[in-house]
């Protein structure tokens, strides 16, 4: 599957990364670092990331 | 950069009964600093600084040790505190995020707008007198307890439990927690016995719904102990209520202000979603919030020692000329994001619920009460925490 961050509206807010942490992590300064392209396992994981960012900044592509 | 000596740095007597958190003292010390030190730990007043200590990795949640701050360290309260998702940090934070969050999900909460819209109806058609009403028993109260009843699949008759408990166990974030411990203790007794008899009920009959949800993942795994259900439902009644019916009514005080912009969100419903945004932009319920230094940092060339406590002013962030201009309050205009839903690991978990049932409430009442203006004795809760009206009497000329 494909996932892009709108990284002008994201916030660092993390709620992704508690959702799904095997693709989406915080880094050391707080900021957002993801895998676009992660395995379609994570699928279930990834849309629940989608749902609830504070911003709805994440687009699942495919 | 210029960086404010420690010594150079503005002075907030934040336990003094009299302090107003939106005074021109606190946008004055902002104006000389980024920061004040305080009678415990450090205030933050510009946006930029307060947005990124919000979500900055080397702090956490700084409320977990409140009630021991009031000599309260152990019984039926302080173990419901100590119970919140607000107050767990890391894996065990992100179990039990993870576990609320799909009730919460913008997808849900959008096929309940026509009962808040038949909500909001039903209460302003039913003032008691034509042209005046109590905004605070009248339409917030029931207003805010009914979406959570709506929420929890609840019947909505029994909203007044809702509404007389929360506000009871809400004494709990006062400075006088420990005299009203008695109290707060026997309406979260009560909550408890709600809140049980409602799992009872969805243990023996399932529904598509949220309590349904929560039951499930407590019976098909360890995920959800019983204790963390009951004391999850009883944290979403409490907190879903008093912070909407707060926020209802701050509104409401910030539109009477700028009756132009009452009468354009009358005339242009479609505002309401930003007219909610700006109104927490420059009125936030949640005066502030607090976080905890969990190590020794430096931020902004301030060195920050671990166990400071670190008080996020939120008005005075979203009134921050430097990120907002001298503009005033306009319910059209492009802003940055405000503060007023906290942010990071704990951005409020009801955001998306509170956000649409205000967004629905506040064009129907700008629509129906023209000219609102005070008429009355208003009440206030003090100006720091979580702040509100107590009473608020409206008159209006009322319209179809």
């Amino acid at each position: 599957m494909r996932i892009t961050v709108d990284l002008a509206k994201c916030q660092d807010h993390g709620q992704c990364a508690i959702a799904a942490p095997a693709v989406f992590q915080m880094d050391e300064e707080g900021r957002l670092v993801y895998e676009g392209n992660p395995d379609e396992s994570y699928r279930f994981e990834v849309e629940e990331a989608a749902d609830v960012c504070p911003v709805q900044a994440i687009l699942i592509e495919d | 950069m210029t960086v404010t000596p420690p010594d150079a740095a503005p002075r907030l007597d934040i336990a003094d009964p009299s302090f107003s958190i939106t005074s021109d003292l606190v946008h004055e010390a902002r104006e000389r600093s980024w920061y004040a030190r305080t009678n415990y730990g450090i205030a933050i007043l510009r946006y930029e600084e307060v947005s990124r200590l919000l979500k900055h990795p080397k702090l956490r949640q700084g409320s977990a040790a409140w009630p021991a701050h009031n000599g309260v360290t152990e019984g039926p309260f302080a173990d419901w505190f100590a119970s919140w998702v607000l107050n767990k940090e890391g894996e065990e934070h992100h179990r039990l995020r993870r576990l609320m969050n799909p009730a919460f999900s913008s997808k849900l909460i959008g096929g309940l707008v026509p009962r808040f819209q038949a909500l909001a109806t039903e209460l302003i058609d039913g003032f008691a007198e034509p042209g005046r009403c109590e905004f605070v028993s009248e339409f917030a109260e029931p207003y805010a307890a009914r979406v959570i009843a709506i929420m929890l699949g609840l019947p909505e008759h029994e909203w007044p439990i809702i509404a007389r408990e929360s506000a009871t166990i809400g004494l709990a974030m006062g400075i006088t927690l420990r005299q009203d411990l008695p109290k707060i203790e026997e309406a979260l007794g009560s909550l408890y016995a709600y809140a049980d008899a409602l799992i009872a009920d969805r243990r023996g009959a399932e529904r598509d719904d949220f309590v349904s949800a929560l039951v499930k993942a407590n019976r098909d795994s360890d995920r959800l102990s019983d204790a963390e259900l009951r004391d999850a439902l009883v944290l979403l009644i409490f907190g879903g209520y008093d912070t909407t019916r707060n926020q209802l009514g701050l509104a409401m005080q910030t539109f009477m202000r700028h009756p132009d912009q009452w009468r354009l969100l009358a005339e242009r419903p479609e505002l309401g979603g930003k007219a909610v945004e700006e109104v927490m932009r420059v009125n936030p319920t949640v005066r502030w919030v607090t976080r905890e230094a969990l190590e020794d940092f430096t931020f902004a060339g301030l060195d920050i020692e671990a166990g400071t406590t670190v008080h996020l002013f939120s008005e005075s962030a979203g009134t921050d000329p430097r990120a907002f201009g001298e503009s005033a309050f306009d319910i059209t205009a492009e802003r940055k994001p405000h503060v007023g839903f906290g942010g990071g690991a704990h951005h409020c978990l009801g955001h998306f619920v509170a956000r649409s049932d205000m967004s629905e409430a506040l064009p129907l009442l700008a629509r129906r009460m023209r000219d609102p203006h005070i008429d009355g004795r208003d009440e206030w809760l003090p100006d720091s925490g979580n702040t509100g009206p107590i009473r608020l009497p409206i008159a209006f000329t009322p319209a179809p």
